[in-house]
């Protein structure tokens, strides 16, 4: 009888806008987005040019890669995962695209399918490891990643090639005169994500992460939430070293390494938890924007580039210090 | 009865893990309209069995059918699908989603295009609380939710699928009152379905059950009628030695000499104010209230896990602060507490059971800052011979010990840690006949050896038989202070329910 009355007062209407607030605080990509619009000021006042449409289309750009890679990072890491493979597909995804450049509109949706293929198949790869055999997935995906980067090596030896230039040229452009085509491609992930979110799928991801043992015995396949996860992340990863390959215009075989730490930078600072169950792969898109963003704003500062490690870091380290801040606050508030 | 189809019948089922046999040759059969208790100690084999008939694990050998049908759940979707639906005992909720998301899992309802409709969810869960008669919001994030409301969601979530078969593991362990689970239980069975009913309460049984079946070390022993059946049978069938004896009340010795150790004068805090009281030397008092009336943040509050907003608290005569349990375990003469949720506040499950044991004093049994495997053993079977746990335990992973032995474990641990106030919160929760006798007996060590107590219990017959002196809280308050010689479970039910002794008595 006590019980229902602090139910009662649980439930006490009125609170649904201050929950959805409450809610986007918490699950740290207000906190990130936040923190974007900060450094964009900033940034916008030091360098006029920020504001024009080459100077949003160069951040886009610059941006979309890292982001779109750090999208897929948060699927794996929401399903209470590390994937460690990213590092592996962007350069196998990027090697391909300058050894092997294919012409015209057609010639960049086969390379665009090449990338998704490749990822896909690690994704799967990743997923029959980790899911099914349920190896560890540091472990597992620290293997396929060392596995990609190797056949990265195979198949060029040196920086060098050149990605075909419709690609280059066409997918750095501006749509309308105002929007940047990789902001759009950023806003179609966005876009598939916001559909998952509305999926049983979606579901099962964030409830494996938060308690598998409760997931497997509320009905929710722990191996198919854990392998679209993994599915879902190899096609992004490959989405993204194709979006690289855009920017360079040129292979590398070592081109996904910096993207292994970055990514996980990105998944922490958009609020995405590293202990599963908890975040927003908008979250993580926004922490990556960010982590760009940041390199630009010190550049623009007249700040040397040796201190851009310094400063991101301290960045991200302050930002996470903020955002578990404000969803301790907001806990002990939905307590009161 | 004999004639009718059962809803269930198991029969001959065996279950190993490995080496380890959990179930073997155990038989049961269930009517159509029928609560049928499933009895025995912690390990008995009750979980496998349940985890056997709801899907999740597959039987080495044995039949089951349902209805007269061969049954044979390949998932617990399987099962449920087949009319089997199951109240976990570890509580099978997911804590990042809602209360109505919980209750539409694994398949939410869809809108248009197939995609999850937040707005449908959210009805259906809404439909299913007003059905079962629980005042949650649909849209509450169950991390935020009472053990006590978890409970009762996890077992709505079961009746919700109408089930033919409908298994209840331990249903009350976070209730303090049962008459909402005995209706939903009484209707459902008067609408035909027969109810498995898994409960350490003997009380609850009977006033629930007809029949019962008693599972000893994996093995049924055997089906009575509950009618017919005295406990100390049941006891006995339960525990195989006549270790069934009867609790004998303590006689109480005229304590108020006693040096108080622990004296708390109007302490407010969270959910709790205007407490005050006083625990002597050698004293079990006794703390009774229904769930939600502000003992578990006052006796958090008393080790520095709450907040206090107001009030002193002296320690052997001395005002001290508790700011937390490492603090409250160096005051005065020491206070340990012994929390609530073992699983998530007590132990821990990777380390083995004697080194839990240690841990609080973990700086004691090393050499030179290196911990010495021997003298953590030593340590530790010394203070496991207190609480009566086997010895052979100790160099098993506490995480693969049954719930009564980790919760004699941590028993040992607060007193290895030479506290001489135990601050013990619901110590029998969830533990087996034998166990809870194990455990009344070091309590019992505890005091006569100059240690205080100050013990809640959820469950009255323990206070009956273990305090000198029992505090009723209602409310958040102190409602009532019974003595020794008073504390009966008559009076205790009326003052838990905020009547008070002069009104009853009369």
């Amino acid at each position: 009888m006590s019980a229902n009355a602090d139910a009662a007062a649980a439930s006490a209407p009125g609170s649904n806008l201050s929950l959805a607030f409450r809610r986007g605080l918490t699950d740290g990509a207000g906190v990130v987005a936040i923190l974007y619009v900060i450094l964009f000021t900033l940034y916008a006042l030091w360098d006029r040019s920020a504001l024009t449409v080459s100077g949003v289309t160069n951040l886009s750009n610059n941006a979309a890669p890292l982001a779109i890679a750090a999208a897929g990072e948060s699927l794996v890491v929401i399903s209470k995962g590390f994937d460690l493979s990213v590092a592996g597909v962007v350069s196998l995804s990027n090697v391909l695209m300058a050894s092997y450049p294919v012409e015209g509109p057609g010639g960049a949706l086969v390379s665009l399918l090449i990338c998704l293929g490749v990822g896909g198949a690690i994704g799967v790869v990743n997923g029959v490891l980790v899911a099914i055999l349920r190896l560890q997935s540091i472990a597992a995906t620290l293997g396929t990643m060392i596995m990609g980067q190797g056949l990265a090596l195979v198949i060029m030896d040196a920086p060098g090639g050149t990605v075909a230039d419709w690609v280059s040229y066409t997918l750095t452009d501006v749509l309308f005169g105002v929007m940047p085509i990789s902001g759009l491609i950023v806003l179609a992930v966005v876009g598939l994500w916001l559909l998952f979110r509305h999926t049983d799928a979606c579901t099962g991801l964030f409830a494996v992460g938060a308690d598998e043992t409760a997931a497997s015995l509320s009905g929710i396949s722990v191996v198919s939430a854990r392998f679209t996860a993994f599915v879902g992340a190899g096609l992004l990863y490959g989405l993204a070293g194709f979006m690289l390959s855009v920017q360079t215009a040129t292979g590398n075989p070592t081109a996904g390494t910096p993207f292994l730490m970055l990514t996980f930078a990105a998944v922490a600072l958009g609020g995405v938890s590293l202990t599963g169950g908890r975040g927003s792969l908008v979250g993580a898109i926004i922490g990556a924007a960010t982590l760009m963003l940041l390199q630009k704003v010190l550049f623009s500062g007249g700040v040397s580039s040796f201190y851009t490690g310094i400063f991101q870091g301290v960045v991200m380290v302050l930002a996470i210090v903020f955002g578990s801040l404000v969803s301790r606050l907001a806990a002990t508030g939905a307590r009161a | 009865m004999s004639g009718a189809v059962s809803a269930l019948d198991v029969r001959s089922v065996s279950k190993s893990y490995g080496a380890t046999v959990a179930l073997q040759d155990v038989s049961i059969e269930l009517q159509p309209g029928e609560v049928h208790a499933l009895l025995g100690e912690n390990g008995a084999g009750k979980s496998t069995l349940v985890k056997i008939l709801s899907g999740v694990v597959k039987p080495d050998v044995g039949a089951m059918r349902m209805g007269g049908e061969p049954y044979g759940p390949h998932s617990i979707v399987d099962a449920r699908r087949r009319g089997v639906a199951t109240a976990f005992q570890e509580l099978s909720l997911v804590p990042n989603l809602t209360v109505a998301q919980n209750l539409s899992l694994p398949r939410q309802p869809k809108g248009s295009l197939g995609l999850v409709s937040g707005a449908a969810t959210q009805k259906h869960g809404a439909a299913v609380l007003e059905r079962f008669g629980l005042r949650l919001s649909p849209n509450a994030m169950v991390a935020g939710l009472t053990l006590a409301e978890r409970q009762r969601l996890e077992i709505t979530r079961a009746f919700a699928c109408d089930p033919r078969v409908l298994i209840l593991d331990e249903p009350t362990a976070a209730l303090a009152e049962t008459d909402w689970l005995f209706r939903l239980v009484r209707q459902a069975t008067a609408a035909g379905a027969a109810v498995l009913y898994i409960s350490h309460r003997l009380h609850e049984v009977r006033e629930l059950c007809q029949r019962a079946t008693v599972l000893r070390n994996g093995r049924s022993i055997g089906t009575v009628g509950l009618e017919d059946a005295t406990d100390h049978t049941i006891f006995e069938m339960m525990v195989g030695r006549s270790q069934a004896e009867e609790m004998q009340h303590r006689t109480a010795a005229a304590q108020s000499t006693r040096p108080a150790v622990l004296q708390a004068q109007g302490l407010a805090g969270d959910s709790f104010k205007n407490i005050s009281f006083t625990l002597r030397e050698g004293e079990i008092l006794g703390v009774a209230g229904l769930e939600g009336q502000g003992q578990r943040a006052l006796f958090r509050a008393l080790v520095g896990l709450a907040p206090l907003a107001s009030g002193s608290v002296k320690v052997d005569g001395a005002l001290v602060r508790l700011s937390g349990p490492d603090v409250a375990l160096k005051t005065g003469r020491g206070i340990a507490f012994l929390p609530e949720e073992r699983k998530t506040e007590g132990i821990f499950p990777a380390l083995a059971t004697a080194s839990n044991i240690v841990l609080p004093v973990i700086g004691r049994v090393g050499r030179a800052g290196f911990v010495s495997e021997r003298l953590e053993r030593e340590a530790a079977a010394e203070s496991s011979s207190q609480v009566d746990l086997n010895s052979r335990y100790l160099d098993f992973r506490i995480g693969d010990l049954s719930g009564g032995n980790q919760q004699k474990a941590l028993l040992a641990r607060a007193m290895q840690t030479g506290a001489k106030i135990l601050l013990l919160y619901d110590p029998t929760r969830g533990v087996d006949v034998g166990t809870k006798q194990s455990i009344y007996a070091a309590i019992r060590s505890f005091a006569e050896s100059g240690g205080s107590v100050l013990l809640y219990s959820s469950e009255l017959p323990e206070l009956v038989h273990l305090a000198d002196r029992c505090l009723v809280v209602y409310g958040g308050r102190i409602f009532a202070e019974m003595p020794g010689g008073d504390i009966n479970e008559r009076t205790l039910v009326a003052a838990l329910t905020g009547h008070s002794m002069q009104e009853t008595a009369a």
